[in-house]
Protein backbone atom coordinates (compact mmCIF):
# COMPACT_ATOMS: atom_id res chain seq x y z
CA UNK A 1 0.00 0.00 0.00
CA UNK A 2 0.99 3.21 -0.33
CA UNK A 3 2.61 5.22 2.29
CA UNK A 4 3.35 8.70 3.47
CA UNK A 5 6.78 9.09 2.12
CA UNK A 6 5.26 9.19 -1.04
CA UNK A 7 3.98 12.95 0.20
CA UNK A 8 7.30 14.01 1.33
CA UNK A 9 9.10 13.03 -1.64
CA UNK A 10 6.63 15.51 -3.46
CA UNK A 11 6.96 17.94 -1.53
CA UNK A 12 10.54 17.76 -1.86
CA UNK A 13 11.01 17.80 -5.27
CA UNK A 14 8.99 20.88 -5.27
CA UNK A 15 11.06 22.20 -2.58
CA UNK A 16 14.42 21.45 -4.13
CA UNK A 17 13.71 23.47 -7.09
CA UNK A 18 14.32 26.61 -4.77
CA UNK A 19 16.74 25.24 -2.57
CA UNK A 20 19.38 28.03 -3.63
CA UNK A 21 17.31 31.02 -2.49
CA UNK A 22 15.64 29.32 0.68
CA UNK A 23 18.81 27.94 1.42
CA UNK A 24 20.68 31.30 1.42
CA UNK A 25 17.84 32.62 3.29
CA UNK A 26 18.16 30.04 6.00
CA UNK A 27 21.58 31.64 6.44
CA UNK A 28 21.04 34.85 6.05
CA UNK A 29 18.52 34.84 8.30
CA UNK A 30 20.47 34.33 11.40
CA UNK A 31 23.32 36.43 10.33
CA UNK A 32 21.35 39.40 10.47
CA UNK A 33 19.54 37.76 13.41
CA UNK A 34 22.65 37.51 15.59
CA UNK A 35 24.63 40.61 14.63
CA UNK A 36 21.90 43.38 14.88
CA UNK A 37 19.60 41.97 17.44
CA UNK A 38 22.25 39.96 19.49
CA UNK A 39 25.46 42.48 18.80
CA UNK A 40 24.17 45.26 18.70
CA UNK A 41 20.90 45.23 20.81
CA UNK A 42 23.27 42.73 23.20
CA UNK A 43 25.17 46.40 23.18
CA UNK A 44 22.79 48.03 25.34
CA UNK A 45 22.51 45.69 27.85
CA UNK A 46 23.75 46.32 31.21
CA UNK A 47 27.59 46.19 31.36
CA UNK A 48 28.65 42.77 33.69
CA UNK A 49 24.92 41.78 33.35
CA UNK A 50 24.95 37.78 32.71
CA UNK A 51 21.74 35.69 32.12
CA UNK A 52 22.35 33.00 34.55
CA UNK A 53 25.88 33.14 33.77
CA UNK A 54 25.30 33.64 29.68
CA UNK A 55 25.77 37.01 27.36
CA UNK A 56 22.92 38.21 25.84
CA UNK A 57 24.41 37.05 22.51
CA UNK A 58 24.04 33.48 24.07
CA UNK A 59 20.74 34.64 25.49
CA UNK A 60 18.92 36.12 22.84
CA UNK A 61 19.79 33.37 19.73
CA UNK A 62 19.39 30.29 21.43
CA UNK A 63 15.62 32.47 21.99
CA UNK A 64 15.54 32.84 18.00
CA UNK A 65 16.48 29.62 17.03
CA UNK A 66 13.46 28.08 18.68
CA UNK A 67 11.06 31.34 17.66
CA UNK A 68 12.15 30.50 14.42
CA UNK A 69 10.85 27.07 14.59
CA UNK A 70 7.52 28.14 16.02
CA UNK A 71 7.50 30.43 13.25
CA UNK A 72 8.03 28.01 9.77
CA UNK A 73 5.93 25.10 11.47
CA UNK A 74 2.67 27.77 12.04
CA UNK A 75 3.54 28.65 8.90
CA UNK A 76 3.83 25.59 6.85
CA UNK A 77 0.41 24.56 8.70
CA UNK A 78 -1.16 27.18 7.13
CA UNK A 79 -1.40 28.69 4.05
CA UNK A 80 0.61 25.59 1.81
CA UNK A 81 -1.71 23.51 3.61
CA UNK A 82 -4.65 26.00 3.01
CA UNK A 83 -4.22 25.99 -0.86
CA UNK A 84 -3.94 22.08 -1.23
CA UNK A 85 -6.81 21.42 0.70
CA UNK A 86 -9.15 24.46 -0.54
CA UNK A 87 -7.13 26.47 -3.76
CA UNK A 88 -5.58 23.39 -5.69
CA UNK A 89 -7.69 20.42 -4.21
CA UNK A 90 -4.45 18.54 -4.04
CA UNK A 91 -5.88 16.47 -1.55
CA UNK A 92 -8.84 15.29 -3.68
CA UNK A 93 -6.81 13.71 -6.05
CA UNK A 94 -4.56 12.05 -3.47
CA UNK A 95 -7.71 10.77 -1.77
CA UNK A 96 -8.08 8.85 -5.44
CA UNK A 97 -5.13 6.77 -4.64
CA UNK A 98 -4.61 4.26 -2.46
CA UNK A 99 -3.91 7.32 0.01
CA UNK A 100 -5.68 7.60 3.16
CA UNK A 101 -6.15 10.95 4.93
CA UNK A 102 -4.20 9.83 7.51
CA UNK A 103 -1.50 9.17 5.31
CA UNK A 104 -1.44 12.62 3.76
CA UNK A 105 -1.66 14.31 7.55
CA UNK A 106 1.26 12.09 8.49
CA UNK A 107 2.97 12.71 5.23
CA UNK A 108 2.95 16.52 5.29
CA UNK A 109 3.71 16.74 9.24
CA UNK A 110 6.91 14.44 7.83
CA UNK A 111 7.28 17.10 4.80
CA UNK A 112 6.79 20.15 7.39
CA UNK A 113 9.82 18.34 9.65
CA UNK A 114 12.19 18.27 7.27
CA UNK A 115 11.93 21.68 6.01
CA UNK A 116 12.16 22.55 9.91
CA UNK A 117 15.60 20.37 9.84
CA UNK A 118 16.41 22.72 6.40
CA UNK A 119 15.95 25.85 8.68
CA UNK A 120 17.41 24.59 12.09
CA UNK A 121 20.24 23.11 11.10
CA UNK A 122 21.82 25.96 8.87
CA UNK A 123 20.98 28.18 11.98
CA UNK A 124 22.93 25.83 14.22
CA UNK A 125 25.66 26.33 11.95
CA UNK A 126 26.13 30.02 12.14
CA UNK A 127 25.14 30.02 15.73
CA UNK A 128 28.25 27.67 16.38
CA UNK A 129 29.78 29.87 13.52
CA UNK A 130 29.35 33.06 16.31
CA UNK A 131 30.82 31.21 19.01
CA UNK A 132 27.62 30.68 21.11
CA UNK A 133 28.28 26.96 21.78
CA UNK A 134 30.83 25.51 24.64
CA UNK A 135 29.85 21.97 24.58
CA UNK A 136 29.18 19.23 21.50
CA UNK A 137 25.79 18.33 23.74
CA UNK A 138 24.39 21.71 22.07
CA UNK A 139 23.54 19.92 19.02
CA UNK A 140 20.11 18.90 21.01
CA UNK A 141 19.05 21.77 20.05
CA UNK A 142 18.91 21.00 16.86
CA UNK A 143 15.80 17.78 17.58
CA UNK A 144 14.29 19.73 20.38
CA UNK A 145 13.37 22.57 17.98
CA UNK A 146 12.55 20.61 15.31
CA UNK A 147 9.71 18.43 18.36
CA UNK A 148 9.05 22.07 19.30
CA UNK A 149 7.90 23.35 15.24
CA UNK A 150 5.95 20.26 15.16
CA UNK A 151 4.13 20.49 18.23
CA UNK A 152 3.40 24.15 16.63
CA UNK A 153 2.41 23.01 13.50
CA UNK A 154 -0.39 19.99 14.40
CA UNK A 155 -2.98 22.22 16.47
CA UNK A 156 -2.46 24.85 13.61
CA UNK A 157 -2.86 21.91 10.19
CA UNK A 158 -6.02 20.91 12.51
CA UNK A 159 -7.36 24.42 12.40
CA UNK A 160 -6.70 24.81 9.10
CA UNK A 161 -8.92 22.19 8.17
CA UNK A 162 -11.87 23.77 9.26
CA UNK A 163 -11.40 26.96 7.60
CA UNK A 164 -13.32 27.79 4.57
CA UNK A 165 -10.69 30.96 3.69
CA UNK A 166 -7.25 32.31 5.01
CA UNK A 167 -8.94 35.44 6.44
CA UNK A 168 -8.61 34.06 10.33
CA UNK A 169 -4.50 33.96 9.65
CA UNK A 170 -4.00 37.23 9.89
CA UNK A 171 -5.65 37.14 13.45
CA UNK A 172 -3.92 33.87 14.25
CA UNK A 173 -1.09 35.87 13.38
CA UNK A 174 -1.51 38.90 15.94
CA UNK A 175 -3.15 37.26 18.80
CA UNK A 176 -1.37 34.04 19.06
CA UNK A 177 2.14 33.57 16.55
CA UNK A 178 3.49 37.45 17.88
CA UNK A 179 2.77 37.13 21.54
CA UNK A 180 4.28 34.03 21.90
CA UNK A 181 7.31 35.10 19.84
CA UNK A 182 7.29 38.59 22.37
CA UNK A 183 6.51 36.81 25.41
CA UNK A 184 7.65 33.07 26.04
CA UNK A 185 11.58 33.84 26.94
CA UNK A 186 13.09 35.01 23.60
CA UNK A 187 14.54 37.96 24.38
CA UNK A 188 14.47 38.29 27.90
CA UNK A 189 13.99 36.46 30.83
CA UNK A 190 10.21 35.62 31.64
CA UNK A 191 10.85 36.64 34.97
CA UNK A 192 10.41 39.94 34.38
CA UNK A 193 7.19 39.95 33.53
CA UNK A 194 4.64 40.04 35.99
CA UNK A 195 2.76 37.37 37.47
CA UNK A 196 0.08 37.06 34.34
CA UNK A 197 2.45 37.19 31.84
CA UNK A 198 4.41 33.82 33.31
CA UNK A 199 1.44 32.36 33.77
CA UNK A 200 1.44 32.61 29.87
CA UNK A 201 4.66 32.23 28.97
CA UNK A 202 4.62 28.46 30.96
CA UNK A 203 1.91 27.70 28.81
CA UNK A 204 3.12 28.11 25.69
CA UNK A 205 5.04 25.54 23.32
CA UNK A 206 7.76 28.41 22.81
CA UNK A 207 8.62 28.96 26.31
CA UNK A 208 9.32 25.06 26.72
CA UNK A 209 11.15 24.83 23.75
CA UNK A 210 13.51 28.11 24.76
CA UNK A 211 13.90 26.31 27.87
CA UNK A 212 14.96 23.21 26.83
CA UNK A 213 17.25 24.58 24.23
CA UNK A 214 18.95 26.64 27.08
CA UNK A 215 19.26 23.86 28.96
CA UNK A 216 21.19 21.90 26.92
CA UNK A 217 23.61 24.58 24.95
CA UNK A 218 23.68 26.81 28.00
CA UNK A 219 23.03 25.39 31.52
CA UNK A 220 22.65 22.58 33.00
CA UNK A 221 20.00 19.44 32.10
CA UNK A 222 17.35 20.12 34.87
CA UNK A 223 14.90 17.45 35.90
CA UNK A 224 12.43 19.79 34.83
CA UNK A 225 13.25 19.59 30.94
CA UNK A 226 11.31 15.81 31.44
CA UNK A 227 8.37 17.93 31.81
CA UNK A 228 8.98 20.58 28.88
CA UNK A 229 9.64 17.50 26.79
CA UNK A 230 6.31 15.99 28.15
CA UNK A 231 4.38 19.13 27.40
CA UNK A 232 5.63 19.16 23.78
CA UNK A 233 4.98 15.66 23.06
CA UNK A 234 1.75 15.13 24.14
CA UNK A 235 0.88 19.05 22.17
CA UNK A 236 1.85 17.33 18.76
CA UNK A 237 0.16 14.14 19.94
CA UNK A 238 -3.54 15.93 20.95
CA UNK A 239 -2.70 18.17 17.38
CA UNK A 240 -2.25 15.20 15.21
CA UNK A 241 -5.15 13.09 16.61
CA UNK A 242 -7.26 16.18 16.69
CA UNK A 243 -6.07 17.45 12.96
CA UNK A 244 -6.83 13.74 11.01
CA UNK A 245 -10.32 13.77 12.38
CA UNK A 246 -10.75 17.26 11.36
CA UNK A 247 -8.78 16.39 8.14
CA UNK A 248 -10.92 13.24 7.59
CA UNK A 249 -14.42 15.44 8.76
CA UNK A 250 -13.29 17.79 5.44
CA UNK A 251 -11.54 15.83 3.10
CA UNK A 252 -14.73 12.71 3.10
CA UNK A 253 -17.71 14.69 3.90
CA UNK B 1 -3.59 -7.56 -0.51
CA UNK B 2 -6.61 -7.05 -2.76
CA UNK B 3 -9.32 -9.79 -2.82
CA UNK B 4 -10.36 -10.79 -6.19
CA UNK B 5 -14.05 -10.63 -6.79
CA UNK B 6 -16.20 -13.61 -8.33
CA UNK B 7 -15.41 -13.17 -12.31
CA UNK B 8 -18.97 -13.04 -13.34
CA UNK B 9 -21.29 -10.51 -11.45
CA UNK B 10 -21.43 -7.33 -11.13
CA UNK B 11 -18.62 -4.91 -10.93
CA UNK B 12 -20.70 -2.05 -9.30
CA UNK B 13 -23.81 -3.48 -7.55
CA UNK B 14 -25.87 -0.60 -5.34
CA UNK B 15 -29.06 -1.64 -2.81
CA UNK B 16 -31.10 1.20 -1.28
CA UNK B 17 -27.79 3.43 -1.71
CA UNK B 18 -28.41 6.69 -0.01
CA UNK B 19 -26.63 10.19 1.42
CA UNK B 20 -27.61 12.80 3.77
CA UNK B 21 -25.90 16.27 4.29
CA UNK B 22 -27.40 17.22 7.36
CA UNK B 23 -30.84 18.15 5.96
CA UNK B 24 -30.03 17.89 2.26
CA UNK B 25 -30.87 13.72 0.92
CA UNK B 26 -28.41 13.57 -1.57
CA UNK B 27 -29.16 10.22 -2.89
CA UNK B 28 -32.68 8.46 -1.87
CA UNK B 29 -32.14 4.91 -1.62
CA UNK B 30 -30.87 3.94 -5.19
CA UNK B 31 -30.37 0.51 -6.82
CA UNK B 32 -28.06 -0.06 -9.64
CA UNK B 33 -25.08 -2.67 -11.64
CA UNK B 34 -22.96 -1.94 -13.35
CA UNK B 35 -21.81 -4.94 -15.32
CA UNK B 36 -17.84 -5.65 -16.40
CA UNK B 37 -16.71 -3.54 -19.76
CA UNK B 38 -20.04 -1.44 -20.39
CA UNK B 39 -20.15 2.04 -19.99
CA UNK B 40 -22.55 2.92 -17.51
CA UNK B 41 -23.87 6.66 -17.26
CA UNK B 42 -25.71 8.67 -14.68
CA UNK B 43 -27.27 11.70 -16.32
CA UNK B 44 -29.90 14.13 -14.56
CA UNK B 45 -29.87 18.06 -14.14
CA UNK B 46 -27.40 19.52 -11.65
CA UNK B 47 -28.07 18.38 -8.11
CA UNK B 48 -30.18 15.04 -8.73
CA UNK B 49 -27.07 13.37 -7.17
CA UNK B 50 -24.83 11.92 -9.50
CA UNK B 51 -21.66 13.42 -8.14
CA UNK B 52 -22.65 12.22 -4.63
CA UNK B 53 -22.98 8.50 -6.42
CA UNK B 54 -19.75 8.56 -7.74
CA UNK B 55 -18.23 10.00 -4.67
CA UNK B 56 -19.52 7.08 -2.68
CA UNK B 57 -18.03 4.79 -5.68
CA UNK B 58 -14.69 6.13 -5.51
CA UNK B 59 -14.65 5.72 -1.54
CA UNK B 60 -14.31 9.44 -0.78
CA UNK B 61 -17.97 9.97 0.71
CA UNK B 62 -19.20 7.46 3.27
CA UNK B 63 -22.42 6.12 2.13
CA UNK B 64 -25.46 7.21 4.92
CA UNK B 65 -27.58 3.77 3.90
CA UNK B 66 -27.72 1.12 2.39
CA UNK B 67 -25.05 -1.29 0.12
CA UNK B 68 -22.85 -1.00 -2.41
CA UNK B 69 -20.18 -3.28 -3.51
CA UNK B 70 -17.30 -2.22 -5.84
CA UNK B 71 -15.32 -5.10 -7.37
CA UNK B 72 -16.94 -7.32 -4.41
CA UNK B 73 -15.60 -4.84 -1.62
CA UNK B 74 -16.88 -2.60 0.55
CA UNK B 75 -15.53 0.76 0.03
CA UNK B 76 -16.34 1.58 3.83
CA UNK B 77 -13.33 -1.05 4.98
CA UNK B 78 -11.27 -1.56 1.78
CA UNK B 79 -11.09 1.52 0.34
CA UNK B 80 -7.36 1.48 -0.21
CA UNK B 81 -7.91 -1.98 -2.22
CA UNK B 82 -10.56 -0.66 -4.17
CA UNK B 83 -8.64 2.46 -4.77
CA UNK B 84 -5.63 0.70 -5.88
CA UNK B 85 -7.61 -0.92 -9.06
CA UNK B 86 -9.91 2.79 -9.87
CA UNK B 87 -8.98 5.52 -11.47
CA UNK B 88 -11.14 8.75 -11.24
CA UNK B 89 -11.54 11.84 -13.30
CA UNK B 90 -13.13 14.60 -11.09
CA UNK B 91 -15.18 17.30 -12.34
CA UNK B 92 -12.64 19.61 -11.80
CA UNK B 93 -9.17 19.30 -12.64
CA UNK B 94 -7.15 19.16 -9.63
CA UNK B 95 -3.76 18.81 -11.19
CA UNK B 96 -0.53 19.65 -9.26
CA UNK B 97 0.31 22.94 -10.79
CA UNK B 98 3.82 22.93 -9.19
CA UNK B 99 5.00 19.72 -11.19
CA UNK B 100 4.70 19.28 -14.85
CA UNK B 101 3.11 17.16 -17.41
CA UNK B 102 5.29 14.67 -16.82
CA UNK B 103 5.68 14.57 -12.53
CA UNK B 104 2.01 15.01 -12.48
CA UNK B 105 1.70 11.58 -14.33
CA UNK B 106 5.06 10.15 -12.47
CA UNK B 107 4.23 11.03 -9.05
CA UNK B 108 0.71 9.50 -9.54
CA UNK B 109 2.41 6.45 -10.46
CA UNK B 110 4.35 6.48 -7.37
CA UNK B 111 1.18 7.24 -5.38
CA UNK B 112 -0.01 3.73 -6.53
CA UNK B 113 3.09 2.13 -5.93
CA UNK B 114 3.86 1.43 -9.60
CA UNK B 115 8.01 0.01 -9.78
CA UNK B 116 9.85 3.03 -11.21
CA UNK B 117 10.84 1.41 -14.61
CA UNK B 118 7.15 0.24 -15.08
CA UNK B 119 5.92 3.62 -13.98
CA UNK B 120 8.61 5.18 -16.25
CA UNK B 121 7.38 3.15 -19.33
CA UNK B 122 3.30 3.49 -18.71
CA UNK B 123 4.09 7.20 -18.11
CA UNK B 124 5.83 7.37 -21.86
CA UNK B 125 2.75 5.43 -23.67
CA UNK B 126 -0.21 7.81 -21.82
CA UNK B 127 1.56 10.93 -22.16
CA UNK B 128 1.32 9.41 -25.96
CA UNK B 129 -2.07 8.18 -25.87
CA UNK B 130 -3.28 11.52 -24.98
CA UNK B 131 -1.14 13.49 -27.33
CA UNK B 132 0.18 15.42 -25.02
CA UNK B 133 4.21 14.37 -26.07
CA UNK B 134 4.77 18.16 -27.01
CA UNK B 135 4.19 19.51 -23.52
CA UNK B 136 5.32 17.21 -21.47
CA UNK B 137 8.37 18.67 -19.97
CA UNK B 138 6.46 21.77 -19.15
CA UNK B 139 4.12 22.92 -16.47
CA UNK B 140 0.52 22.40 -16.30
CA UNK B 141 -1.26 25.87 -16.12
CA UNK B 142 -0.33 27.13 -19.71
CA UNK B 143 -2.30 24.35 -21.10
CA UNK B 144 -6.07 24.49 -22.37
CA UNK B 145 -9.27 23.30 -20.77
CA UNK B 146 -8.91 20.39 -23.04
CA UNK B 147 -4.92 19.59 -22.59
CA UNK B 148 -5.57 19.56 -18.49
CA UNK B 149 -8.54 17.09 -19.15
CA UNK B 150 -6.09 14.65 -21.02
CA UNK B 151 -3.76 14.84 -18.79
CA UNK B 152 -6.26 14.25 -16.07
CA UNK B 153 -7.52 11.27 -17.96
CA UNK B 154 -3.92 9.91 -18.43
CA UNK B 155 -3.50 10.99 -14.80
CA UNK B 156 -6.22 8.10 -14.16
CA UNK B 157 -4.80 5.23 -15.68
CA UNK B 158 -1.25 5.35 -14.23
CA UNK B 159 -2.70 2.02 -12.50
CA UNK B 160 -4.02 0.51 -15.31
CA UNK B 161 -7.33 0.61 -13.12
CA UNK B 162 -10.02 -1.86 -13.68
CA UNK B 163 -12.64 0.74 -13.30
CA UNK B 164 -12.88 4.26 -14.78
CA UNK B 165 -15.11 7.12 -12.77
CA UNK B 166 -15.64 10.03 -15.25
CA UNK B 167 -17.91 12.77 -13.41
CA UNK B 168 -18.71 15.02 -16.57
CA UNK B 169 -15.96 14.53 -18.63
CA UNK B 170 -16.14 17.13 -21.37
CA UNK B 171 -17.85 20.13 -19.32
CA UNK B 172 -16.82 23.27 -20.87
CA UNK B 173 -14.59 21.43 -23.65
CA UNK B 174 -14.84 22.58 -27.23
CA UNK B 175 -16.47 20.39 -29.77
CA UNK B 176 -12.42 19.41 -31.06
CA UNK B 177 -11.16 18.71 -27.37
CA UNK B 178 -14.73 16.97 -26.87
CA UNK B 179 -14.27 14.35 -29.58
CA UNK B 180 -10.63 13.92 -28.90
CA UNK B 181 -11.95 12.93 -25.38
CA UNK B 182 -14.86 10.78 -26.55
CA UNK B 183 -12.43 9.36 -28.85
CA UNK B 184 -10.34 8.33 -26.21
CA UNK B 185 -12.65 7.02 -23.67
CA UNK B 186 -14.10 4.41 -26.36
CA UNK B 187 -10.43 2.81 -27.29
CA UNK B 188 -10.40 2.78 -23.12
CA UNK B 189 -13.73 0.57 -23.56
CA UNK B 190 -12.25 -1.61 -26.25
CA UNK B 191 -10.11 -2.82 -24.14
CA UNK B 192 -11.66 -3.98 -21.49
CA UNK B 193 -11.83 -0.73 -18.56
CA UNK B 194 -15.41 -0.35 -17.27
CA UNK B 195 -16.11 3.06 -17.66
CA UNK B 196 -18.53 5.00 -15.53
CA UNK B 197 -20.03 8.84 -16.67
CA UNK B 198 -21.81 11.07 -15.47
CA UNK B 199 -23.32 13.77 -17.72
CA UNK B 200 -25.96 16.65 -18.59
CA UNK B 201 -24.80 16.41 -22.29
CA UNK B 202 -27.30 14.39 -24.25
CA UNK B 203 -25.10 14.01 -27.40
CA UNK B 204 -22.76 12.42 -24.78
CA UNK B 205 -24.68 9.92 -23.08
CA UNK B 206 -25.67 8.61 -26.44
CA UNK B 207 -22.04 8.23 -28.08
CA UNK B 208 -20.97 6.76 -24.94
CA UNK B 209 -23.24 4.65 -22.69
CA UNK B 210 -24.33 1.38 -23.25
CA UNK B 211 -26.52 1.74 -20.30
CA UNK B 212 -27.70 4.36 -18.23
CA UNK B 213 -29.86 5.64 -15.36
CA UNK B 214 -31.47 8.94 -15.29
CA UNK B 215 -31.28 10.55 -11.79
CA UNK B 216 -34.16 13.62 -10.55
CA UNK B 217 -33.83 14.57 -6.64
CA UNK B 218 -31.66 12.38 -5.88
CA UNK B 219 -33.70 8.87 -7.66
CA UNK B 220 -33.64 6.80 -10.74
CA UNK B 221 -36.13 7.42 -12.16
CA UNK B 222 -35.54 5.41 -15.98
CA UNK B 223 -32.81 2.74 -16.63
CA UNK B 224 -31.56 0.92 -19.65
CA UNK B 225 -29.88 1.93 -23.07
CA UNK B 226 -30.00 5.00 -24.95
CA UNK B 227 -32.21 3.49 -27.65
CA UNK B 228 -34.52 1.71 -25.34
CA UNK B 229 -35.25 4.60 -23.21
CA UNK B 230 -36.01 6.59 -26.55
CA UNK B 231 -38.27 4.28 -27.50
CA UNK B 232 -39.70 3.97 -24.27
CA UNK B 233 -39.91 7.76 -23.54
CA UNK B 234 -40.44 9.03 -26.64
CA UNK B 235 -41.59 8.43 -30.12
CA UNK B 236 -39.39 7.67 -32.78
CA UNK B 237 -39.59 10.88 -34.23
CA UNK B 238 -39.98 14.38 -33.59
CA UNK B 239 -41.79 17.26 -35.72
CA UNK B 240 -40.23 20.65 -34.67
CA UNK B 241 -43.19 23.14 -35.97
CA UNK B 242 -42.99 27.21 -35.27
CA UNK B 243 -46.13 29.00 -35.95
CA UNK B 244 -47.55 32.60 -36.20
CA UNK B 245 -49.95 33.84 -33.19
CA UNK B 246 -52.60 33.65 -35.11
CA UNK B 247 -52.35 29.97 -36.25
CA UNK B 248 -51.10 28.94 -33.47
CA UNK B 249 -54.34 29.62 -31.60
CA UNK B 250 -56.23 28.34 -34.74
CA UNK B 251 -54.73 24.97 -35.05
CA UNK B 252 -54.14 24.07 -31.18
CA UNK B 253 -57.22 21.86 -30.96
CA UNK B 254 -56.38 20.25 -34.24
CA UNK B 255 -52.94 19.85 -33.62
CA UNK B 256 -53.28 18.18 -30.48
CA UNK B 257 -55.01 15.39 -31.94
CA UNK B 258 -52.47 14.89 -34.64
CA UNK B 259 -49.87 13.08 -32.55
CA UNK B 260 -49.01 10.63 -29.65
CA UNK B 261 -48.17 13.56 -27.59
CA UNK B 262 -47.53 17.15 -28.41
CA UNK B 263 -46.29 19.73 -26.35
CA UNK B 264 -46.29 23.15 -26.40
CA UNK B 265 -43.26 25.53 -26.04
CA UNK B 266 -43.46 29.24 -25.57
CA UNK B 267 -41.83 29.68 -28.91
CA UNK B 268 -42.26 25.63 -30.84
CA UNK B 269 -44.70 22.96 -30.82
CA UNK B 270 -43.09 19.27 -30.36
CA UNK B 271 -45.30 16.91 -31.79
CA UNK B 272 -44.19 13.46 -31.16
CA UNK B 273 -44.91 10.63 -33.92
CA UNK B 274 -43.90 7.66 -35.33
CA UNK B 275 -43.25 8.99 -38.60
CA UNK B 276 -42.65 12.93 -38.48
CA UNK B 277 -43.29 13.29 -42.37
CA UNK B 278 -47.00 11.75 -42.54
CA UNK B 279 -47.97 14.26 -39.54
CA UNK B 280 -46.45 16.99 -41.42
CA UNK B 281 -48.16 16.33 -44.87
CA UNK B 282 -51.48 16.03 -42.99
CA UNK B 283 -51.26 19.59 -41.31
CA UNK B 284 -49.89 21.22 -44.74
CA UNK B 285 -52.81 19.60 -46.16
CA UNK B 286 -55.10 20.88 -43.85
CA UNK B 287 -54.09 24.47 -44.24
CA UNK B 288 -51.66 25.31 -41.93
CA UNK B 289 -48.62 26.70 -42.92
CA UNK B 290 -45.91 26.65 -40.53
CA UNK B 291 -43.38 29.52 -40.41
CA UNK B 292 -40.96 26.80 -40.50
CA UNK B 293 -41.41 22.61 -39.66
CA UNK B 294 -38.43 20.14 -38.93
CA UNK B 295 -38.69 16.12 -38.71
CA UNK B 296 -35.81 14.81 -36.60
CA UNK B 297 -35.40 11.77 -35.42
CA UNK B 298 -35.91 11.58 -31.41
CA UNK B 299 -33.26 11.61 -28.92
CA UNK B 300 -32.16 11.23 -25.26
CA UNK B 301 -32.84 15.13 -24.62
CA UNK B 302 -36.44 14.12 -24.99
CA UNK B 303 -36.38 11.64 -22.86
CA UNK B 304 -34.22 13.49 -20.34
CA UNK B 305 -36.63 16.46 -20.57
CA UNK B 306 -39.92 14.67 -20.53
CA UNK B 307 -38.47 12.40 -17.23
CA UNK B 308 -37.12 15.88 -15.63
CA UNK B 309 -39.41 18.63 -16.55
CA UNK B 310 -38.63 21.78 -18.73
CA UNK B 311 -38.21 23.75 -15.29
CA UNK B 312 -34.63 25.10 -14.63
CA UNK B 313 -32.77 23.51 -11.78
CA UNK B 314 -31.11 25.75 -9.49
Amino acid sequence: MSSPTNIVTRNLLVFWRGWRSSFFLSVLGPVMFLSAMGLGLGSLVQEGRTFDGADYLQFFATGILAASAMQSGVFSATYPIMGRIVWQKTYEALLATPLSVRDIFIGEMMSIAVSLSLLVVPFFGVMAAFGIFDSPRAVLAVPIVILMGLACAAPVFAYTATLESDEAYTWLWRLVVTPLFLLSGTFFPIEELPAWGRAFAHATPLFHGVELVRQVTLYDVEASAVWHIAYLVALLAVGVVIGIRKLDARLLP
Amino acid sequence: MSKTEPSSGPLISARGLSKTFESLVAVDGIDFDVQRGEVFGFLGPNGAGKTSTMRMIGCTSPRTGGSLQVMGMDPATESAEIKARLGVVPQTDNLDIELTVRENLEMYARYFDVPKDIAKQRVDELIDFVQLGDKAVGKVEPLSGGMKRRLTIARALVNQPDLLLLDEPTTGLDPQARHLVWDRLYRLKQRGVTLVVTTHYMDEAEQLCDRLVVMDKAKIVAEGSPRELISRYSTREVLELRLSDEVRERSRHFLDGLAERVEWLPDRVLLYAGSGETVLTKITDSGIHPDSALVRRATLEDVFLTLTGRSLVE
